[in-house]
This record gives C-alpha cells, structure tokens and sequence, in this order.
C-alpha cells in the first residue's frame, strides 16, 4: 500500500511540472495599417521608424556662403573668428528600430519597461513630413513559471499622433503581451477604393 | 361500460375469496374434533438494522502533503473533519496551511507563498453494504485560498532604452478557487483508526491571476503549469463517535407450521430493543 502511494506520488509530481514556457515569447505592441475607410492596407512607401530616447545632444552648425556646411557636438570658436554663422540646435537621442521596409502591413515594435510614455517617428520617404506618435502605458513585471524567466507586459492607456499621413490611431488591445495580437490600428489618410 | 366490467371482477373475485375460506374452516373444524393450537416452527432468520441518519465524525490527517513538503519545494499540513451520514454520505471539511518556496536554477527565479487554504464538499460511499469496515468513495469539493506570495529574480534590463531594474516584489495579494473530483479508498487498520488514499482531479475557477501574472503555486490546489492539475492524499483517520445514535434493530423471521398442509407463513417480528452498533 505504501509503495503504491509513493509510485503515485511520483506520477503525480512528473505530471504536474512538465514545461509550459512560450517558444515565442517576444514581448512586443503590434501596429496594423489600415486606410480611412477601415480597410487593412500594405504601405507602399518606405518606411523607417525610430524611437527617441531619454537624453539629448547639443549641435553646432556652422555655415558660410561658398563652402559646406559643417556640424558638431563641439562648439568650434575659430570656425566663428573666420566668419561662419553658428547655430546651436538640441537633438534628441534616439533608436531605429525599423529601418527603410517596403510594402509593410504591421509593425511588431517594443515598448518602454520603465517609461511610462513612448515616441516614435514615423519617417515616409515620399513625404516631407514624419508622423510623430505618443503611446502612453503602464509597464507590468511578469513571472508565470519561474522556469520561463521574467517579462515585462504592458498595458497602453493613451495614444497621440501627427496628421502628415496618418489619419488617427485606435486601440483595438491594450494589453501588450507576447501573444501577437493586434494593438493598435493605423488609419492613413485616404482610402484604397 | 369498463365500470361494469370492473364491478363484475371485484363481485367474481370476492365471491371465490368467500368459497375458498369457506373451504378452510370446513377443513379446520371437522364434527367432533376440538381445534388445536397451531405450533410454527422458525425456518430463517434475519436481521436487518435500520441505520440512523448521523452515524458519528472522522477526524484525519494528510500524511501526502508532509511527504511532499520534505522531498520537493511544496507541501501542506493538512486535516479534515467530516461527518458521517448513514455510512453513505460524508460531507467533509478540509483545511490546511500551504508552503512553497522554489528557485529556478536556469533562470534564479523565486517564489515563494505561506498561507492556508479551506476546501468543503461531500464523499459518497460506493460500496453496496455500507456496514463493512472498508470504502469507496467518489467525492467533490470546492477550494478556496486567499494568499500573499512573493517574486524575486535577476534585474530586468531594456536594452533598447539601456535601463536596469531590479526585480523583487513581495506580498502581491491574490484569491484563487477551484473544484476538485475525487476518487479513494479506505480500511480499517485497527479500532477506529483507518487508513486510505484519494486520488484527485483539480480544475481551477480562478487562479488568481494579477497585473505581475498567474501565481505559481495556489496553497491546496497546487502548482499551475496547465488548467488542470493532479493531485493526491495519503489519510489517516479516526473515527469519533460522539452524539452517534444507536441503531434500530429489526427482526424478519420466516415461520411455518407444523402441519404439512398449511403454507409457510411471514411474520415480521419488530424488536423495539435497541442494539448499538457493533462496529
């Protein structure tokens, strides 16, 4: 009897700790494109996105009529003793996390783990302007299995954007996990029809 | 008509009830012959005992939860009492208090929870006579937990915006519940201790999910790889018998008379006696 017991205890402990770990468990927000009309669309330009970071760099520029233009993290005095116009601009730091893709339908980009608030520039080859979208959320530290390691969930509370090419944002899941569901959708002005 | 037809049976059927006694008091008193006493004789004997309803309460111990606790990360101390209805129906109170403290060594992540846990439900005893010493049962239960527990790991590093934090939360506050279906046995080992097994079958209502995930461990139901899990005990139990009434015992005795020509005749013999149970 007690033996029995004891082979069932070790059934019962093999069958209750089997590994349940995601394969893809890349936490990421998903950006679907769709046009005005709520159709979902492939965005034929090309597209590069960066997100800003904390932090900023200070720029001097330094022009004269007749020779290139030059620019520096520096501040360069001989280049003003010799009559060039000096500019001093702040430049934001950030990242490209997607670079130059063509004919994207979504975009599976990463999220802040200790902002509450993220900016990424959309910037259009065919088009002057950027687009500039704010996401504001809440950051949530995960551990569901201690043999799968920790993560960091999201929830988005708000977003923003400029009107260059977008036409609004909709938040269609706010919960940013890594199960690849759709966040948010993209409206871009016009329509397919 | 059907009333005329039922009439006609009950006249036919009274009519030929009236021949036929006619006919033994014919036979029973003949001219001359005094009536003598019949003599019966007991052919069998059996005795049935009428089971009163409360029959009595069972303290028990899990001895699973205590071998558990030393040979992995988790365990439990556990005991139940349940109460004991015509030795059919077991309605049973479970409580216990919960421990896990666990560590990954690939990942360094830890959890950890104490805290106690409160199961209630019924057994039914399966087995055809419910006198015997021994039972099988099926059983359910509803479980519940309301507990804190704590995470801990390595920091968690963005590596894109190239901030570190470190990650340790405690006393993240949760309430889980769940049902259970069960399926065990018990003997008598000696007296009014027995011992047996349960095998369970646990599904959960709610894990207790929060904003930091599901917990890893639910004191009483168990460890939450999956929706169901499987569980066991290992009781021993002691029969307590306060407030358990005596049973009423009654007596079926088959009797027949002496004379060959008389058919046996059934009489039920009700004992107002009352015998305690032997058990």
């Amino acid at each position: 009897m007690f033996m029995s017991v004891l082979t069932l205890t070790a059934a019962l402990a093999v069958a209750c700790s089997s590994n349940n770990c995601p394969l893809d468990n890349t936490v990421t927000c998903n950006y679907y494109f769709y046009d005005s009309n709520d159709n979902p669309i492939s965005l034929y330009d090309t597209l590069t996105v960066s997100v800003l970071l904390p932090g900023h760099d200070t720029l001097y520029t330094y022009r004269i009529v007749g020779y290139p233009t030059i620019t520096s993290k520096t501040r360069i005095d001989s280049l003003v003793s010799q009559g060039y116009k000096e500019v001093v601009s702040i430049i934001r730091h950030d990242s490209i996390l997607i670079n130059q893709v063509v004919n994207a339908s979504h975009l599976e980009l990463p999220m802040a783990y200790f902002n509450k608030a993220d900016t990424l520039v959309f910037d259009y080859f065919n088009l002057r302007n950027n687009d500039t979208i704010y996401i504001d959320h809440d950051n949530m530290p995960q551990v569901n299995l201690p043999e799968c390691g920790s993560y960091m969930f999201h929830r988005i509370t708000g977003v923003k954007n400029t009107n260059a090419a977008i036409d609004k944002l909709e938040i269609t899941n706010p919960n940013v996990n890594y199960e690849r569901k759709e966040n948010i959708r993209i409206h871009f002005a016009g329509t397919i029809e | 008509m059907n009333a005329k037809r039922t009439s006609g049976f009950t006249s036919l059927a009274l009519l030929s009830s009236l021949i036929l006694l006619l006919s033994v008091e014919l036979h029973a008193q003949e001219p001359g012959e005094r009536p003598k006493p019949t003599l019966y004789v007991v052919d069998s004997l059996n005795v049935e005992q009428k089971q009163t309803f409360f029959q009595g309460f069972t303290l028990s111990g899990d001895l699973f939860g205590l071998i558990q606790k030393y040979t992995s990360d988790y365990g439990v101390f556990e005991g139940a009492l349940r109460v004991n209805f015509k030795n059919k129906y077991f309605p049973i109170v479970e409580a216990g208090y919960a421990i896990c403290e666990t560590t990954n060594e690939d990942t360094h992540i830890s959890y950890e929870t104490k805290a106690p846990y409160l199961r209630a439900g019924l057994d039914i005893n399966m087995l055809k006579n419910k006198w015997q010493n021994n039972r099988l049962y099926l059983g359910a239960r509803y479980g519940i937990s309301k507990f804190n527990y704590d995470i801990s790991g390595p920091e968690q590093t963005d590596k894109i915006w190239g901030v570190s934090q470190p990650f340790h939360f405690k006393d993240i506050s949760t309430t889980a519940h769940w049902i259970e279906f069960i399926a065990g046995v018990q003997v008598k080992i000696w007296g009014n201790f027995h011992m047996g097994w349960s095998v369970r079958f646990k599904t959960a209502i709610s894990k207790g999910s929060t904003d930091y995930g599901t917990p890893y461990y639910i004191p009483g139901y168990g460890t939450t790889t999956s929706g169901t899990c499987w569980g066991a005990t290992y009781n021993l139990s002691f029969d307590l018998n306060w407030g358990r009434k005596k049973n009423k015992t009654m007596l079926n005795a088959v009797v027949h008379p002496v004379s060959p020509q008389s058919p046996p005749k059934q009489h039920r013999v009700e004992d107002e006696q009352t015998k305690e149970e032997t058990e």
